[in-house]
Parts: C-alpha cells; sequence; structure tokens
C-alpha cells in the first residue's frame, strides 16, 4: 500500500474514531444510539451550505457544527428517552434513514442526489489530531467525574441508579448531547477530508463501522472506541493485499471472535482489574501455595515474588 | 388477622413516623403478593419485617422503594407521599436500600461504587470536570475520603480498589450498604442484610445498625435470623401470603401461635423449633 493510501486510511481511521466515540457517550448511559451519524449529517451539510453560500469560515463551521449537534442531541433525547432501550435504538437508526430522504429532498441546500462539494481547510492532521485530543481529554475527565460515575450506574443497573437519587433520563439527555457535539465534530471533518458530501456519505454503513468499532474497541471505556476505530479501519486494509477479495470475510470473523472471547472489546478496564488483583493475590500468598487461579499472569509474578 | 400487642401500642402518639405504610395492596396476576399492609415506623427505630419465603416482604420494600407500583394503599416518608413517585425522587426524600440478591455494578471498584452513590451529595457541574477545575477536584477528593470513611464504618475488609464484584458476599452486602450510606438516607431499606454471612459476620451488622440509628437513621430491615431480630430490632411485622400476620415486639410476636405456624407449618413442629430456639438464645447468653 502506498503512503498516501495509509495516510488516507489513517486519516478516516480517526473521523470514525470521533462517531465511535460519538456512539460510546449514549452508550456510556445505557442507550444504543446510531443518531450520531444523523447528527453528523446534519453537520456537514450545515457546514456545506454556510461555507459555500455564506462563506463563513471552517473554523467558524466547525463550532457550529458542535454546537448544532449538542442542539440536536438535547432534542432528540427529549423525543425519544422515554422509549424502551430496543425501540430507542430502532428509532435513532430510522433517524438516520429519514436524514437521507431528507438530503435528498432539499436539493437547493444539500444538493439533492448529486451532493455538494465542501471545502477541505480542516482536513489535516493539526485539526484531526487536534480535536481527538480534545475529545479524549473530554472524555478522560468525565469519567471520574459526577456524571460518569452516574452514568457507570445507569448503564450497568438503571433500577438502582434511581434508589441512588440519579435520574437515567437526566444522564441519559446528557449523554445525548455529548454524543450530538462528538458527532456533529465528525461530520464536518467527515465532510472535510472528502471534499464531497452526498447523501451515501452518513448512511447506514458509516453507522454499522462506527458501532463495530466500539465493540470491538470496548465499550466500556472511552479509550475503547478509538483503538477500535483504528483497528478496524486499518485492518481490512492490511488484509486486502495477502487476503485479496476474502478480506471481508476475515474482519467479519475476527469481530465475532472477538466478541465471543473479550465480550467487552479489546480495551477492557474491567479485565485490568481481574487481573490485576489476581496478580496481588498471587503475590500475597506463598509460593508454594498453589492457589486456583490460571497462572497465565500470575505465573511469572509469582516466580518474581519466589526470586 | 392482624394481633396487635395488647398491652403496648407499636408507635406512641405524638412521635414523628419516618415510615408510613397504610392498606399497601400488590397482586402480580392473580397472586396477592401485599394485601392490605399497615406498617407505621416512627423515626430512629429499628424495625424487622418477617415471614416465610414468599410472605412478600421485598415486595413491600420495592414498593417503598418505588421499583413498582402499588394498586392500593398509601406510603408517607416524613410526611411526605411517595406512593406514586419516581424511584430517583424517593431516593431524593431519603430512601436509601440494599438488595436481597446483591446489586452491584459490575466493572466498578469499591470506591467507585460508594462514590457513585453520593451523586446527590455533590454539586460540581460537567464544565467544572472539564475545566479541571479546582472545586471539582477538591470534591472527588472529599468523596474518596467520605466512601473509604463509609467503607470503614460497614466493615468492609478488602481494599477499597478491588472490583466490588469480586468480594465474599458478606463484603458485597457490607459495600451496598456503604452505597446506600453515601446517598446520606434518612430511612435505610436492607433487604436480608445478613443472607450468606456467619454469626460474628451478622453480629457485627447488627451492631452496625445500632450505630447507624445512634446517628439519627431509621432502618427497617426484612431478617430470617430470628437471633438477630429479638436482639436488634425494637419493633417487628410479621407477614405470611401477602398478608401482616402480627406486629409489636419481636420476642412477642415470634410467640404468637400462629406465626410459628406460618414459620413452621404444622404447631408441634413450631412448638419444637421455638424449643430449640430458645435454648440456643440460652447458650449463647453464657
Ligand atoms: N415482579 C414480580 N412479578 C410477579 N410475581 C412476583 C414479583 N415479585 C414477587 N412476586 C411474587 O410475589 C410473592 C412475594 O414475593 P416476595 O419476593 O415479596 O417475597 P419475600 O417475602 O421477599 O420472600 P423471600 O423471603 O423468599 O425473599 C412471591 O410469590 C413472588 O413469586
Ligand atoms: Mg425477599
Amino acid at each position: 500500500m502506498s503512503t498516501t493510501a495509509w495516510l488516507t486510511t489513517l486519516q478516516f481511521a480517526g473521523v470514525n474514531a470521533l462517531f465511535a466515540l460519538a456512539i460510546y457517550a449514549s452508550l456510556w448511559t445505557g442507550v444504543l444510539s446510531l443518531a450520531p451519524i444523523f447528527f453528523g449529517a446534519v453537520s456537514a451539510f450545515t457546514f456545506g451550505y454556510l461555507a459555500g453560500v455564506t462563506g463563513l469560515s471552517p473554523v467558524l463551521c466547525l463550532i457550529i457544527g458542535v454546537a448544532l449537534g449538542a442542539g440536536l442531541g438535547a432534542v432528540t433525547a427529549g423525543l425519544l428517552v422515554r422509549l424502551e432501550s430496543h425501540y430507542l435504538a430502532m428509532a435513532t437508526i430510522a433517524m438516520v434513514l429519514i436524514g437521507r430522504v431528507v438530503i435528498l429532498n432539499l436539493p437547493e441546500y444539500t444538493g439533492g442526489a448529486t451532493g455538494t462539494l465542501v471545502p477541505g481547510d480542516l482536513g489535516t492532521w493539526a485539526w484531526l489530531i487536534g480535536t481527538l485530543v480534545v475529545a479524549g481529554y473530554v472524555m478522560s475527565r468525565l469519567a471520574g467525574s459526577r456524571f460518569g460515575l452516574a452514568a457507570d450506574a445507569v448503564r450497568e443497573d438503571p433500577a438502582v441508579a434511581q434508589t441512588l437519587a440519579i435520574s437515567p433520563r437526566r444522564i441519559q439527555f446528557v449523554g445525548f448531547m455529548l454524543s450530538g457535539a462528538l458527532g456533529g465534530a465528525a461530520g464536518v471533518f467527515q465532510a472535510s477530508f472528502l471534499q464531497y458530501i452526498g447523501p451515501d456519505t452518513f448512511y447506514t454503513h458509516l453507522g454499522f463501522v462506527s458501532l463495530a468499532a466500539v465493540v470491538l474497541g470496548g465499550a466500556f471505556y472511552w479509550l475503547g472506541p478509538i483503538v477500535g476505530a483504528v483497528v478496524f479501519t486499518i485492518l481490512p486494509e492490511l488484509l486486502r493485499e495477502p487476503m485479496g477479495e476474502y478480506d471481508r470475510v476475515v474482519t467479519g470473523v475476527l469481530l465475532v471472535l472477538i466478541i465471543i472471547y473479550m465480550p467487552r472489546g479489546l480495551v477492557d478496564v474491567r479485565r485490568l482489574r481481574l487481573l490485576k488483583a489476581r496478580w496481588w493475590r498471587s503475590r500475597a500468598s506463598s509460593p508454594s501455595d498453589d492457589g486456583p487461579e490460571p497462572t497465565d499472569v500470575a505465573g511469572p509474578a509469582r516466580a518474581e515474588a519466589a526470586s | 388477622m392482624t394481633q396487635l400487642l395488647p398491652d403496648r401500642d407499636t408507635v406512641e402518639p405524638g412521635t414523628e413516623l419516618a415510615v408510613d405504610i397504610v392498606g399497601l395492596t400488590k397482586a402480580f396476576g392473580g397472586l396477592r403478593a401485599v394485601d392490605d399492609v399497615t406498617i407505621r415506623v416512627p423515626r430512629g427505630r429499628i424495625h424487622g419485617i418477617l415471614g416465610p419465603n414468599g410472605a412478600g416482604k421485598t415486595t413491600v420494600l420495592n414498593m417503598v422503594s418505588g421499583f413498582i407500583q402499588a394498586d392500593a394503599g398509601r406510603i408517607e416518608v416524613f410526611g411526605a407521599d411517595v406512593t406514586r413517585m419516581q424511584p430517583f425522587r424517593i431516593a431524593r426524600q431519603g430512601v436509601g436500600r440494599t438488595y436481597q440478591n446483591i446489586r452491584l455494578f459490575p466493572g466498578l471498584t469499591v470506591l467507585e461504587t460508594v462514590v457513585a452513590g453520593a451523586y446527590m451529595q455533590r454539586s460540581s457541574t460537567i464544565a467544572g470536570a472539564i475545566l479541571f477545575s479546582p472545586g471539582e477536584r477538591r470534591e472527588r477528593r472529599e468523596m474518596r475520603e467520605r466512601a473509604t470513611e463509609l467503607l470503614d464504618k460497614v466493615g468492609v475488609r478488602a481494599g477499597s480498589s478491588a472490583l466490588a464484584e469480586t468480594l465474599s458476599y458478606g463484603d458485597q452486602r457490607r459495600v451496598e450498604i456503604a452505597r446506600a450510606l453515601a446517598t446520606n438516607p434518612r430511612v435505610l431499606l436492607l433487604d436480608e442484610p445478613t443472607a450468606g454471612m456467619n454469626d460474628a459476620e451478622s453480629e457485627e451488622v447488627g451492631r452496625l445498625l445500632l450505630d447507624l440509628r445512634d446517628l439519627g437513621l431509621t432502618l427497617i430491615l426484612i431478617e430470617h435470623n430470628m437471633r438477630l431480630v429479638e436482639e436488634f430490632c425494637e419493633s417487628v411485622s410479621v407477614m405470611n401470603s401477602g398478608a401482616l400476620l402480627a406486629e409489636g415486639a419481636p420476642t412477642w410476636c415470634l410467640e404468637q401461635d400462629d406465626v410459628k405456624e406460618a414459620y413452621f407449618g404444622k404447631r408441634s413442629d413450631a412448638a419444637r423449633i421455638a424449643t430449640l430456639r430458645r435454648a440456643r438464645r440460652g447458650e449463647s447468653g453464657t
């Protein structure tokens, strides 16, 4: 693969990471939602329209895209959060489907079936990495915060969370806003890198790829979606040469294997904590005392303790 | 039919009621899981709910904490009607609880679990967290300290960075109590807090209940360990098949014939087990 092809692949991995983070933001509060794809479409087409017709600067468009996404997230949450989980997920998929119809039927704003050109000023590494760093920082700060722990509680057991005086709907509302802001940013970047957006740019394929990135990377820690997006975007490219047309089959099989053997994804803090606990336990017990633990990780530690 | 203690009323007039359950009824399909139950618990009381399996005890607690809606009846907590309130609003009225089948959050450490319970004790915002504000960081520190104190108080032995779900059952139940205490409740509902604990551990829980009572909490617990009930509960309500069977002082209630029958089936068996129980109590007294 050529260097430029690699760079392009990595750029889309970065944008997918933003979309995956957006999906993660609502999944964190226990809501499976593909709405970020819709938020991304709205912000991208708004970007296209504003930059093309009014000549607004792309940076301002990015800020508008983020704000618009957050606002749409709030409206969506207001309308949908009362639904039961499966129906809520279906409703957000419907939003993606409806989004395409809207794009096709507003040709004076979106270019309709032909799509529209957008400026590529933000389609640079500096902007992409900068935004990813900011997004990662925000998520990591939120992870241990009042909101973050409440989100963990709502995701794991909303009924118990309620007895801790946490309102799941409120937490999910915030999650949707966060998801909207990230989706809005992702949409602007997707548009900036492609420099062309059409009715199929923000459609089910993007939704499922981003969702797969979250599942693969880990849906329980903010680093998971980023790692997942990078792996899931690069892997098919790596496999294309040796596997030829079978790369998708291999990617699919890998995804299934990861789901079976690493159900919480590649980045799994819980597993790390379990391993750490096992390691401490094996260090605490005497070398001759063979506990019931498997020795894969405890083994070296025990040898170390014995020496 | 409800038997009331003849010589002493369970609630002296004039005392403030922490929890006032009147005529509570809940049916699942054709089954009357809770049938016209009235339980009044004054502030600062340790009140037990007893009864054989399937009596409807957990269902009563579930209605108090808002998990399920009552078909009829009324529940007040410190004078506020919570009968139709959403669970998180009931929690904000100062009702905390634990669960018969432990419900900890998978993936969270012991410390995180307890800090999660302090949600309403915190005032920091998302902006504060993102902007690395000193106030938010101080709050995080204070929450960790308070959680550590609570874990110490309830006697969790495992380290606070361990995954809560990996602890022994006894510790898991104690973490649940600490998590409920972190909400700063006025009323604490405990569903079989000593299930799976040995006698020494149960005794510790009993002493914890006294401590909490002395701090001003009102405690309602479902408990199968009769020795603990007699030692630590000031009053009890005995349920069977959804209905209230007796209420009053624990020792008196447990002597009632229909209570014994509900618990142990035939009256003759009941007499034998009661004797055994008394023998054991005498033994532990020495
Ligand atoms: N959500 C529910 N749906 C249907 N039936 C239920 C439900 N919850 C409880 N029941 C039924 O109501 C009855 C009372 O149950 P409950 O759990 O309140 O009993 P309990 O007194 O707590 O018993 P145990 O000592 O076994 O915990 C039981 O017959 C139970 O099967
Ligand atoms: Mg029960």
